[in-house]
């Protein structure tokens, strides 16, 4: 299993992430309406918002799971935040970076997984949007379209609930 | 379609209507303008001229006097230009029910989607409706 860096700017990403004092805070319809609209569009049995914090991704919205957190290093979302772009897992297993990860070994079976970086007007990555299925698949254009217009959304949530915590 | 078509899409859901206007937007699709209701979608109508149209109708009235509600579809097709009676309009509904599929057929429409409504297929219906009119 490959843990990911530690993103350059992580001590500048800690602080956005945490100035917006999200972290654990409870449930939120706004959050809760966008998983279960992406579960429904994308026919996949777990959907999460993730927000990557120093040693955990903890969850903010979820549907499919009743995980809150995991730790951060067996966590797919902190290489998702690697790159600003959608990463698009078909099969894990067919992934040295994830094969024998025990997300996809263990309970989880994680087989298949998008995430959207949650990118913030700061170009702060701070967590992701994220599809999971138990068996391998795949998105098309139309389909990544919608996952980042999602994601689109989920970061104008994020940004009010920034805006209200000035 | 592409990206300076105009297309209308009436549906109440905020969730539904936002992320198909904006990947549209974004795909290169259309643009897309919302109306969460027949009135706005009216409103609208009648300040710009639409290429094709989405619409969610609901059912009005009550008892044996209910039927759906297919006045904004009436008032796209009475706009005299070429456009609006041959303007491509998928309808969202819950069911369609023969009367309602009658209906339909004499107003023209090119499509039915039935619930449960995904994104994808209202967004695949706005980039056909400029192949089935080509």
């Amino acid at each position: 299993m490959q843990v990911a860096p530690i993103p350059d700017n992580e001590a500048e990403r800690l602080a956005a992430l945490r100035a917006l004092l999200i972290l654990d805070t409870p449930p939120e319809q706004r959050f809760d309406k966008i998983v279960q609209f992406a579960a429904t569009e994308f026919d996949v049995p777990v959907v999460v918002i993730t927000l990557l914090d120093a040693e955990r991704q903890w969850f903010k919205a979820s549907v499919g799971t009743t995980v809150c957190e995991t730790a951060r290093d067996v966590s797919l979302c902190s290489h998702a935040i690697l790159r600003p772009e959608v990463m698009l897992v078909p099969d894990t297993l067919q992934d040295p970076r994830f094969a024998d990860n025990p997300l996809v070994t263990g309970d989880m079976n994680l087989r298949f997984y998008a995430g959207a970086p949650l990118t913030m007007p700061s170009g702060l990555r701070l967590g992701t949007l994220c599809l999971i299925d138990h068996r391998p698949r795949t998105l098309d254009a139309m389909e990544l379209g919608i996952l980042s217009t999602l994601r689109d959304l989920v970061v104008m949530e994020l940004g009010e609930a920034g805006a209200s915590n000035v | 379609m592409s990206s300076n078509t105009h297309i209308l899409l009436v549906e109440p859901e905020a969730l539904l209507r936002r992320t198909v206007s904006m990947t549209a937007r974004s795909l290169g699709i259309s643009q897309v303008h919302e109306a969460a209701s027949t009135d706005m979608a009216l409103r609208m109508a009648r300040q710009r001229r639409f290429q094709g149209a989405v619409i969610a109708v609901d059912c009005v009235g009550s008892g044996s006097g209910r039927r759906y509600d297919l006045s904004l579809i009436d008032q796209l097709r009475a706009d005299e230009t070429a456009d609006g009676r041959a303007m491509p309009i998928a309808i969202l509904a819950d069911q369609a029910t023969p009367e309602l599929l009658a209906e339909l057929r004499e107003r023209r429409i090119s499509r039915v989607i039935l619930k449960p409504f995904r994104a994808k297929v209202l967004l695949e219906t706005i980039a056909n409706f400029g192949a089935s009119k080509n």
